[in-house]
């Protein structure tokens, strides 16, 4: 086969301005036919501004792309779908109210005299769709499913286009391991068919799995395109992304002498089964389990949101009420979903970093702009945010930084428990290593954490003691260190014995 | 304006984003303040008379009302919500007022019969009765979790229906005290009277809550991402009841005073008032959609509306046309906003 034939996209020189900042920087690369090239970067390198002009919704400053030898150039994504470029973006495109087979349909439903018709193209969607997840009913209406099976129903819509290259935006972020074994199958189908998959991902681990060829990106500059085959492990990887190593491998403690902090006794509710557990001072704990196994309800109960029976005995009382009396005795959340739930992102870092303890900028009762921009200025420091002024809306930094963000939140509200609910979802290595290296700071500074995750690697890499959450129950309790079974782990939290 | 000298002192801050050195607040403020020069500029060329003391003076005492209002509107449009109900409260704080301090005689014209209070302690009960409309509204927002702009188009109905019974859909304007007529015939300069004192007090009293207090910081976090509020101890329930309650104690006063200059209970006053209120302030600049405002908008977006219906008047425009005038320029300068908020955030 000839060698320029193979390249379905080859993008030369692109480069995309915004004011002050070049996002993306004289990039140059060819994506082969029928592979899934993976793209990654950390936050901020530059592959969704790549991908958001590939899909039409920037336009690019200079530079070209060529697709199947034809100069490519999309103003809005219905044109790029023309081109038969489909997109599968991180933000659900859902309509909750409507049934999943008029969502997967949407747009391109096919009608006789104005009623819709149930056309070959429609069945062979829903077909897809039984692929991928059998156990979604295409009656249902999509506001019944979970984040993970509306992501699914995503999935097939765009799998079931008759695209040619088909972009996926991180679609493992909030699927479960059995989910994402289907999605890698169909994936891995989807390259017989001619089509071709370019792949964005944080999780390394999915590259290798997955990837025929990778691209690294860095600070908006292309680093390097090869295959995955020639890449020697996650850490040439994460070299490449970051220019450093991260990740030092956690040492857990010994933490059986320690003052308790926490004693969780009973905690049931519609979701949660009987759950007793306990948190020392200075203690990392983990609370390891699937989407689904109700993580994110016992992080809702600890923190007053939800109703439960039961008692959390917290530094010798019971606690009771909202998350303000929480905040009071000194409990704070970085809650699951960073956009809805964590930033108020149309208003500044620095009126987003007080928000849990105002108390904090001011004196006699009035807000000091002193004391609010010296500790809007000592976390961006002390956290290594991103950016150029402490007066940028939340909303235009990086998914990483925006984490960071609400971590400054809860730290400035000085609390001595931290619940952390899937910490750092959608966020890059580069960030991640520094989430992981303040967790392991303010440990040392004897506050407590509680990490609710279902990524395992992130469970290892930051407890000393692991509990197993399974469809509401608590599973197993270990102790965290290099004894540790992680395919036992993985058995025990999806149901085994 | 009192918000736009926020400096940048440190190396982080001044580093020159592509923002340049004001927030888009004070951006937005100084455009819709650049807007009401230029209006009134031309008004002052183009109609005669119009740069003129007396005229300027008359601008100043007619809009007053309207921002005290507009105060309370905006603090609660800032949270991302809606209050209807105001134009009712001021009607039912008038005819109130009224009814309350009348002689109480016996007489069979019952319009004229009171209930012969003091007329301190009626200001007092009408302002009560007032916060009364506020706490429903309140309780069927914040309690009952319904859209604050149905409960307080109900709340206007109340309001206003309630005023009308006690009004007989008319006026109660006899046997009121001579105290009745202080508050409105009080001036201090020229036309100038109470309730331009009033209202630049309280407008600096409420500036200065947005700006400078806790409950003031927790209207834009409201406003910004309610659930976010709520995760980080906002008693958010508890701060929405208040501002209901505060929109209807202001709309209250401005009944209180109205009554007072026309020295009368009318139950057909302040028709409109709840959506002029509104449109004072999203014509100022502030967001709809909450997180985004000040009280500084409202007094700007008064003085363009004012200046508006002024000229309109003064050039004697049909009431019909001087509507459609008023829509045309509301809905520019909203889309103006948005233009240059979307220019300036790329």
């Amino acid at each position: 086969m000839n060698s320029t034939d193979d390249k379905i996209l080859k993008i030369q020189n692109l480069v995309k301005d915004f004011p002050g900042v070049r996002a993306v920087n004289d990039v140059s690369f060819s994506i082969k036919q029928n592979t899934v090239h993976c793209l990654v970067g950390e936050n901020g390198a530059g592959k969704s501004t790549l991908i958001k002009i590939l899909t039409g919704a920037f336009i690019r400053s200079s530079g070209k792309i060529i697709l199947r030898g034809d100069e490519y150039e999309a103003h809005n994504p219905k044109e790029a779908r023309n081109r038969g470029i489909a997109t599968l973006f991180q933000e659900l495109n859902v309509v909750d109210e409507l049934t999943v087979e008029e969502n997967l349909t949407l747009g391109i439903e096919d009608s006789t005299f104005g009623f819709i018709r149930r056309s070959t193209k429609i069945k062979r969607i829903l077909e897809t769709l039984k692929e991928i997840e059998p156990s979604i009913n295409p009656k249902h209406k999509v506001g019944r499913l979970s984040v993970a099976k509306k992501q699914i129903i995503e999935i097939a819509k765009a799998a079931a286009s008759e695209a040619e290259i088909i972009i996926m935006d991180e679609p493992t972020a909030s699927l479960s391991e059995k989910e994402i074994t289907r999605l890698f199958r169909i994936i891995k189908d989807l390259r017989k068919k001619n089509v071709t998959v370019i792949y964005i991902s944080h999780r390394l681990d999915e590259i290798f799995e997955l990837g025929d060829m990778v691209t690294v990106m860095r600070d908006g500059k292309h680093v390097e395109t090869k295959p995955v085959s020639e890449v020697k492990g996650r850490n040439e990887l994460i070299h490449m992304m970051i220019g450093k190593t991260v990740f030092e491998e956690y040492v857990p403690r010994d933490t059986a002498s320690l003052e308790s902090l926490l004693e969780a006794d009973g905690i049931t509710n519609e979701k949660l089964k009987d759950i007793s557990f306990s948190v020392k001072k200075g203690e990392i704990i983990g609370f390891y389990g699937l989407v689904g196994s109700g993580k994110t309800e016992l992080a809702s109960a600890l923190f007053g949101i939800d109703q439960y029976k039961g008692d959390f005995i917290y530094k010798g009382k019971k606690l009771t009420g909202g998350p303000s009396r929480a905040i009071n005795s000194g409990i704070a959340l970085v809650p699951e979903e960073r956009r809805t739930q964590g930033i108020f992102p149309i208003l500044t870092i620095r009126m987003n970093i007080p928000a849990m303890n105002m108390k904090k900028i001011t004196k006699n009762h009035i807000i000091r702009d002193w004391l609010e921009r010296k500790a809007a200025k000592e976390y961006i420091e002390k956290l290594n945010i991103i950016t150029q002024s402490t007066e940028k809306d939340v909303r235009t930094l990086s998914g990483g930084n925006q984490q960071k963000v609400v971590f400054a939140k809860c730290l400035f509200a000085d609390a001595d428990l931290l619940i952390l609910d899937e910490p750092t979802r959608g966020v890059d290595v580069g960030a991640k290593s520094e989430i992981y290296s303040i967790v392991r700071q303010l440990s040392e500074a004897g506050k407590s954490i509680i990490v609710f995750s279902s990524e395992l690697q992130e469970i290892l890499y930051s407890c000393d003691r692991i509990y197993l959450l399974f469809d509401g129950e608590l599973k197993a309790e270990m102790r965290n260190g290099p004894q540790i079974d992680s395919k036992e782990i993985i058995n025990i939290a999806t149901g085994g014995n | 304006m009192l918000n736009t000298g926020k400096k940048e002192t440190s190396g982080l801050t001044t580093n020159n984003s592509a923002h340049g050195r004001i927030s888009n607040l004070s951006f937005i403020t100084l455009a819709m303040l650049g807007v009401l020069v230029f209006v009134f500029i031309t008004a002052s060329l183009l109609v005669p008379r119009f740069f003129d003391i007396r005229t300027m003076a008359n601008l100043l005492v007619q809009q007053s009302e309207l921002i005290i209002i507009g105060l309370g509107v905006t603090f609660i449009v800032i949270t991302g919500r809606l209050d209807l109900s105001v134009g009712g409260v001021v009607a039912l704080a008038a005819v109130l007022s009224s009814y309350f301090s009348q002689a109480a005689t016996r007489a069979e014209f019952s319009l004229a019969s009171g209930l012969g209070l003091p007329y301190w302690f009626a200001v007092i009960l009408t302002l009560v009765c007032c916060m009364c409309i506020g706490a429903v509204n309140a309780f069927f927002i914040v309690k009952m979790k319904i859209a604050s702009i149905i409960v307080t188009l109900g709340g206007m109905s109340l309001a206003r229906g309630i005023a009308m019974i006690i009004a007989r859909g008319a006026q109660r304007n006899v046997g009121l005290p001579p105290e009745f007529r202080f508050l409105g015939r009080f001036t201090v300069v020229g036309t100038i009277n109470l309730s331009v004192i009033i209202m630049i007090v309280l407008f600096l009293i409420a500036l200065f809550v947005e700006k400078k207090t806790i409950f003031g910081r927790r209207l834009f976090l409201i406003g910004a991402n309610k659930t976010a509020a709520d995760l980080s101890g906002i008693k958010t329930g508890k701060q929405i009841a208040q501002l209901y309650i505060l929109s209807s104690l202001l709309a209250g006063i401005t009944g209180i005073l109205m009554a007072s200059k026309f020295c009368s209970g009318n139950s057909s006053i302040a028709m409109g008032y709840e959506f002029d209120a509104l449109v004072i302030t999203v014509l100022g600049g502030t967001s709809i959609q909450g997180g985004f405002g000040s009280v500084v908008c409202a007094v700007i977006g008064a003085f363009i509306l004012g200046i508006l219906s002024t000229s309109a008047n003064m050039l004697g425009f049909p009431p019909a046309s001087q509507l459609l005038v008023r829509g045309f320029v509301i809905v520019i300068a909203i889309l103006a906003q948005r233009y240059a908020l979307n220019k300036r955030n790329v």
